[in-house]
């Protein structure tokens, strides 16, 4: 990684006073060029765009402070941005574009299938990753160096749902059945929420798996009906997590409380769903009421504000996951005082720090440890955090369904 | 015993809904042929009409989806007849190829309207069921299945029994001499394709109702329209609504009775076994495999 002294900065330079030109005389200000290839088209392309909306944000904070401090010279971020249509092969080969350009600081693109492709390449070809959206325990186990996600592993996603049902609700119920997606990211979900579920002393009943994306869900619904489970919970993206909740009204599949992944915090849940989506649980990365705070973005109430006021709506944890990412990088870079490829991947893995986001700090594998999941239940057409009680709104409203 | 007669009620009604999406994919194919990779994409700009509607006038999308259908035929009709047609004569590849363009440009203009956001139009009564004797039905679904069967009926009888419709099937069979019995072929081929474009819309508007869409859903909706028409038979109406009624029904026992995982792959294979021992589908007719290309 290079500081890249553009020509239009040395005039800007120029147009300074002579004091500041003196202090800052060798500070010759400059960009740190950093890659994104994101889902910006294809089956993902929503989430993509909140990606991008979060690495956004971040270079515009950034740059508004002057941008990175590299050893006492600023250097303005720069995000170059590239489609790769949500195809993982075409995420990887983008990876592999950048460094061609010499960019050897990758921010990581949408979902665990395309960053899972990226870190080989990153790997490969010595550069360093900040995974924002690649939750899949998969990617950690490989022994990479230089891949290091902000966010909470997979396995946390109905793990953390089974541990608030566990903790809050009351009657407690006692069986629990997994409704689950069949991408990779999707299987780790359950396999975790399962495991927590027979520790924490649940009757856990098969898992019932459909297709990636499916928008029939009937079948599994169909199967469990007859079993009766207290809990059903998706391991799903926003479609089928939307199906089964649909379906299982047209069914009448009637369980005491439904707890989804990944789908309820997305305002087009609640939206989609109407008085549906009412009570149910979802768990996810970021709320508003996460604790923590840091220099270029505050606290979690100063990031939606400022979410709401540059793109019109509030923020979602995509949004704040690739904030996160892109901060990591700020951070690590400032403290390694260099952009040098391999200081930047030793501060990363040296790095811990407070932000909006929680707490960063990476383990061996490049998992955020210190990360807890919120869960959060749809109240009155609102997402509320509902655990882990401290950072909680509201209280949980069990049963969830009447 | 209840499960399965649920999975099939469930399966048939689905099945018609899959019917509707894909009649018109098969009339333009069979009278055309051509493939319009663009469908899908018909399919849920349908929706998004449906959706606006009922956003904007509050219109119930059993309305609002002749609203669908009339925006859609003109955009068809002007397709047809601005772009296709001006390939229609070359190699098949070529019409391929600007349908694809076609759904692309679609796909991402719909991403840029409308955003990549899920929706799904909200009536009070599409999620309630009647319950007849343990098995729940549906009423969105089964409203949606009903409306199908009855179009697909319709199309029937105005291709079968107007003067209209059978210059559709005179120009399918033999566009040489149907032009020659003074039939406008490029009339009659726009007008064919403004009929799949416009009940693609009415199919969006229910998918909207009973489910939840997205612009990249179009290309799943393409697929579908594939594997019924050819496993019902080209450009016979009857095979559409019969392709998509198996189709609907092994969906829903293959999930019941296997890993939830294979309904994909038993669609296909139930298509290949069809294919083995009936070419032509399963209500194709020889002629159409024998028709005359000029």
């Amino acid at each position: 990684m290079t500081v890249v002294i553009t020509a239009g900065s040395l005039v800007l330079a120029g147009c300074g006073s002579k004091q500041e030109a003196k202090t800052a005389g060798a500070a010759q200000s400059g960009t740190l060029a950093i890659g994104a290839s994101l889902t910006l088209t294809g089956k993902l392309a929503r989430e993509g765009l909140l990606t991008k909306e979060g690495y956004q944000l971040c270079q515009d904070k950034v740059n508004a402070k002057g941008g990175v401090d590299i050893g006492g010279k600023k250097a303005k971020l720069d995000i170059q941005y590239q489609d790769d249509t949500s195809k993982p092969d075409v995420a990887a080969q983008l990876v592999d574009q950048f460094n061609d350009k010499g960019i050897k600081l990758i921010l990581g693109s949408y979902g665990s299938a395309n960053t899972e492709a990226q870190a080989a390449v990153v790997e490969r070809n010595g550069q360093v990753m900040a995974d924002s959206a690649g939750a899949d325990n998969k990617i950690f186990s490989k022994g990479y160096k230089r891949t290091f996600a902000v966010l909470s592993p997979a396995t946390e996603y109905a793990s953390s749902i089974v541990k608030a049902i566990a903790e809050l609700a009351t009657p407690k119920p006692k069986t629990v059945v997994f409704l689950s997606a069949d991408d990779g990211f999707s299987k780790t979900v359950t396999e975790g929420g399962m495991k927590t579920a027979k520790d924490l002393g649940f009757t856990v009943l098969d898992p019932q798996y459909f297709p990636n994306g499916a928008t029939d869900v009937s079948s599994a619904l169909t199967k469990v009906k007859g079993q009766k489970p207290d809990v059903i919970i998706g391991s799903v993206h926003l479609v089928e997590g939307v199906a089964i909740v649909k379906q299982a009204k047209e069914l009448g599949v009637t369980p005491l409380g439904f707890g989804e992944s990944v789908a309820p915090p997305t305002p087009d849940f609640a939206k989609t769903l109407g008085a549906l989506a009412e009570n149910v649980l979802g768990s996810s990365q970021w709320t508003q009421a996460t604790a923590g705070q840091d220099k270029y973005f505050g606290t979690a109430k100063d990031y939606a504000k400022d979410i709401q006021a540059k793109f019109g709506h509030a923020p979602e944890y995509h949004n704040a996951e690739a904030t996160a990412a892109c901060l990591a990088f700020v951070l690590a870079v400032e403290k390694a005082g260099s952009s040098d490829v391999n200081k930047v991947r030793d501060a990363l893995a040296g790095l811990d720090a407070d932000s909006f986001f929680g707490k960063i700090k990476f383990d061996p594998s490049g998992q955020n440890i210190y990360k807890p999941m919120s869960v959060i239940q749809i109240q009155n057409g609102k997402a509320v955090t509902v655990w882990p009680k401290e950072s909680a709104e509201a209280k949980m409203i069990w049963p969830g369904t009447k | 015993m209840s499960a399965f007669l649920q999975a099939t009620v469930y399966g048939l009604l689905q099945g018609g809904l899959l019917a509707l999406v894909a009649v018109g994919f098969s009339l333009v194919w069979g009278v055309m042929n051509v493939v319009n990779l663009a469908h899908g994409a018909f399919v849920i700009l349908g929706a998004y009409v449906g959706w606006e509607m009922n956003q904007w006038f509050g219109l119930d999308p059993f309305l609002g989806m002749f609203i669908s259908a009339a925006v859609l035929f003109v955009l068809g009709y002007a397709t047809q007849r601005l772009l296709i047609n001006l390939v229609v004569n070359g190699p098949i590849f070529i019409t391929l190829l600007l349908t694809f363009g076609l759904e692309l440009l679609l796909v991402q203009g719909m991403n840029l309207a409308f955003s990549a956001d899920y929706r799904s139009i909200e009536t009070s009564y599409a999620s309630q069921s009647l319950v007849l004797g343990g098995v729940r039905v549906p009423v969105g679904r089964l409203l949606a299945f009903g409306l199908a069967v009855a179009i697909t009926i319709l199309l029937v009888a105005v291709v079968n029994r107007t003067r209209t419709g059978m210059s559709i099937m005179a120009t399918g069979m033999d566009r040489g001499a149907a032009r020659l019995m003074g039939i406008r072929a490029r009339h009659v081929y726009a007008l064919t394709f403004g009929i799949a474009a416009g009940l693609a819309g009415m199919a969006g508007a229910m998918i909207g109702t009973v489910g939840t869409f997205s612009p990249s859903a179009a290309g799943a909706f393409t697929l579908m329209s594939f594997v019924v028409a050819v496993l019902g038979g080209l450009g016979n109406m009857y095979g559409a609504l019969i392709g998509g009624l198996v189709i609907g029904l092994v969906q829903a026992w293959g999930g019941q009775y296997l890993p939830g995982t294979w309904v994909n792959a038993l669609a296909f294979l139930v298509l290949i076994v069809v294919l083995i021992f009936r070419p032509t589908g399963l209500a194709g007719k020889a002629f159409y495999a024998a028709r005359l290309e000029v």
